[in-house]
């Protein structure tokens, strides 16, 4: 009941006009950025973080919760209603939504999609609300040794399961500790990493890497190989209340359920993210399915299932965040600067310290769903008008707002300098195959770990088999251990399943050749012909026409 | 079935391609930064008496960087390549056009010597101008125009309404006078 008083507190808070204010701002920025390709929400909080210095940290972290939720909403607008071809195919949910636009179907895939994520951020929203405040109470008699534990497992699990191997995310993971290590050592007050320029000193911004990373980066990148010409959307016949037929209702609400609670236990570990979520709904999905026949071609459940699991997810995130001041995505990473910022350290004591902020913030998040489907069905129009904005004006502009966040950060143009080094950084990482996310979790996370890894090695005076045999600690390792596992074998039947899916896909389109491609790599596939077998083909022919015969056909 | 254009696996491993030279010296760049933090982690004072050092940290940064780097030479060296990241607003059979991103940098650093000369909403109307007609605007005078709205509405909004100090430019200081904009 305790947690029913404070949440009424929350709302209390949160729906005084102000907050509310803050709330649709967020929301409404979440939106845009969401639909709009090249800018995520982790590039936008990170852009608004200089506003911790005006706003309060209840508005600003309404803001940024906003838009961290906006986010998650716009984006299956672009997934939906973006024709591009040989791309979207990339992503597996994407696929069916996709398919249903062009079979004229792409509003009541929008529909399902935004219905999905409100029920899903609604239902993910009660379960941070019920679980946060016990799990909080839970993390308070965690011991040093306990968190150095949880955060081995978060830096593990993201540096090894994002992006395409982990020796790859592992690197990326290391580049991100690197940089959060340079700058003035806290108990020793001495300089590390700084190369001798003073600026350094202060350590590198956040606001740096992320945007340099994510704008700068992201902006040279697209830029290099830009899709010419008008954006090719696919339009959606208007008039909202008729989108959804009975029958899309009967066969959305069960994948909508099941999104949630498929999507919610995995945000909230770090284990791979939302994508595994989204991977795992669709695959069920079309287990489940009576019309199995129709994935690949524009199933609804498609769409309803990974959608929800998508924005349940989303919440998942938050409990660790809020709860073990851990993030595990870019977005949770910045967002956790952000409290930083104020001097508020995510964590156990969260609950206890900061009641009234994070209460708000909960209280906020159930608003925003609200103002999100009333933002995403009605106005679908208008987001598909943000989403044709000409290309060389969005980049100009994406890169215009990273040069004025980058100098805002301290009025320096050596500033100007590191965002674009990063942003070269960023750009050659994309180039090869490296997950962004991990380093930027490892920058934030790793000076709090090396602080809680000194604090734990302190007080047991330097015996390092302490971190390991206190009984949490212990037990995180082991699941670490499980993560790791069951974490690679979902991965690699996830590629395994999308490579199978781009093949039927291709297969149904007429290109056989296309679907050989996709299902095997060059050099293993059934069609190749290697140069020995041409040799001894060619040989045996010698041998045919030395003894006479016939050559054959 | 045709199979005369299809590779076979002799000639796909062993080509030199710059997909495969570029992830080897990438690789070893992530190689480099390990051996620079373990350079940097053993010029770390550590204080006597200490349970654990300012260098220990380092240290344990320096292997995964090394680790990682070196699986990854030798991943990039026996021809395993990672798939380059697609977007959606990606020419998959584009090749990278490395004339536009040499434009953009330059963009980039004519911003950062010009900012305090020239002023914020001057540099930001040149920055916008110059990379949306670098990516194909069609009428570049409408993207400069566009720029210098936005120039001078962040200069106006962030710099004079909430007090951030954006550079005015100072080939410009003859026009303003000293002081505040406003009041």
């Amino acid at each position: 009941m305790d947690a029913v008083n404070s949440l009424m507190e929350g709302f209390a808070t949160a729906l005084q006009p102000e907050y509310l204010l803050f709330a649709l701002l967020g929301v409404v920025i979440g939106t845009a950025v969401g639909v709009l390709p090249g800018i995520g929400p982790a590039m936008t909080v990170a852009l608004l973080l200089p506003l911790t210095y005006s706003l309060s940290p209840t508005a600003a972290i309404i803001t940024f919760a906003g838009i961290y939720y906006g986010g998650m909403y716009g984006g299956s607008t672009t997934s939906i209603l973006l024709n591009t071809p040989g791309e979207s195919a990339s992503v597996i949910t994407a696929i069916e939504g996709n398919k249903m636009a062009k079979l004229g179907r792409g509003a009541a895939a929008l529909a399902t999609a935004a219905i999905g994520s409100f029920i899903a951020g609604t239902i993910a929203t009660a379960l941070l609300t019920l679980f946060a405040p016990l799990l909080a109470r839970f993390a308070v008699n965690l011991s040093p040794a306990d968190f150095v534990a949880l955060i081995v497992v978060a830096f593990i699990t993201v540096g090894a399961l994002l992006g395409s191997s982990p020796a790859r995310g592992l690197a990326s993971l290391g580049i991100g500790l690197l940089v959060g290590l340079i700058g003035t050592e806290a108990t020793t007050g001495q300089a590390r990493y700084t190369m001798g320029v003073l600026a350094l000193s202060d350590g590198v911004s956040v606001v740096l890497v992320a945007v340099g990373l994510f704008a700068v980066g992201e902006t040279l990148y697209v830029a290099a190989r830009l899709r010419h010409g008008t954006v090719p959307v696919i339009p959606v016949t208007r008039g909202w209340r008729s989108w959804m037929t009975r029958e899309d209702w009967k066969r959305s609400w069960k994948p909508w359920l099941r999104g949630t609670f498929i999507g919610f236990p995995i945000g909230t570990i770090p284990a791979g993210g939302a994508d595994v979520a989204t991977f795992l709904s669709y695959a069920s999905e079309k287990k489940l399915s009576k019309n199995k026949e129709q994935f690949g071609r524009g199933a609804i459940e498609g769409v309803a299932g990974p959608e929800a699991a998508n924005n349940a997810a989303a919440a998942g995130v938050l409990v660790p965040l809020l709860t073990l001041g851990l993030p595990t995505t870019a977005t949770a990473a910045i967002i956790i600067t952000a409290f930083q910022s104020y001097g508020i350290q995510p964590g156990p004591q969260l609950f206890q310290n900061q009641g009234d902020l994070v209460w708000a913030l909960i209280a906020s998040l159930y608003i925003g769903n609200v103002l999100l489907i009333v933002l995403n069905l009605p106005l679908a129009g208008l987001w598909v008008k943000v989403l044709q904005i000409p290309r060389p004006y969005l980049y100009a502009g994406i890169l215009t707002f990273a040069v004025l966040g980058a100098y805002a950060v301290s009025f320096s143009t050596l500033d100007i300098v590191i965002l674009l080094i990063v942003g070269a950084l960023g750009y050659f990482m994309r180039r090869f195959g490296f997950p962004i996310a991990p380093l930027i979790v490892g920058l934030i996370l790793g000076p709090m770990g090396e602080q809680q890894l000194r604090k734990a090695l302190q007080l047991s005076q330097g015996n390092v088999a302490d971190l390991v045999l206190h009984p949490f600690a212990a037990s995180a390792y082991v699941l670490l251990a499980v993560f790791l596992v069951v974490g690679l074998w979902l991965k690699r039947r996830q590629s395994r399943y999308e490579r199978a899916l781009e093949a039927s896909l291709a297969a149904t389109e007429g290109h056989p050749q296309a679907a050989v491609d996709h299902l095997w790599e060059p050099g293993e596939r059934p069609t190749d012909v290697r140069t020995e077998s041409i040799r001894a083909e060619l040989a045996a022919e010698k041998a045919r026409t030395a003894r006479g015969e016939p050559p054959r056909e | 079935m045709t199979t005369t254009d299809a590779p076979g696996p002799a000639t796909a491993r062993l080509r030199w391609d710059a997909d495969r030279i570029g992830n080897a010296i990438f690789a070893g760049v992530v190689f480099g930064l390990g051996v620079f933090a373990l350079a940097g982690a053993f010029a770390i004072r550590v204080p006597a008496g200490a349970a654990i050092g300012p260098q220990v940290f380092p240290f344990a940064v320096a292997v995964i960087l090394l680790g990682s780097g070196a699986a990854l030479v030798v991943a990039a060296l026996r021809g395993q390549v990672a798939p380059r990241e697609e977007g959606e607003d990606i020419d998959p059979d584009a090749t990278t056009d490395w004339w536009t991103i040499l434009k953009l940098v330059a963009l980039m650093v004519a911003v950062l010597l010009l900012l305090e000369l020239l002023g914020w909403w001057m540099v930001a109307a040149l920055l916008f101008g110059g990379v949306a007609w670098t990516l194909g605007a069609k009428r570049p005078w409408v993207a400069f125009l566009v720029g210098l709205v936005i120039g001078i509405g962040t200069q106006l909004l962030f710099g004079e309404g909430l007090g951030l100090f954006l550079p005015r430019g100072a080939a410009f200081d003859w026009w303003y006078g000293p002081g505040p904009l406003f009041g």
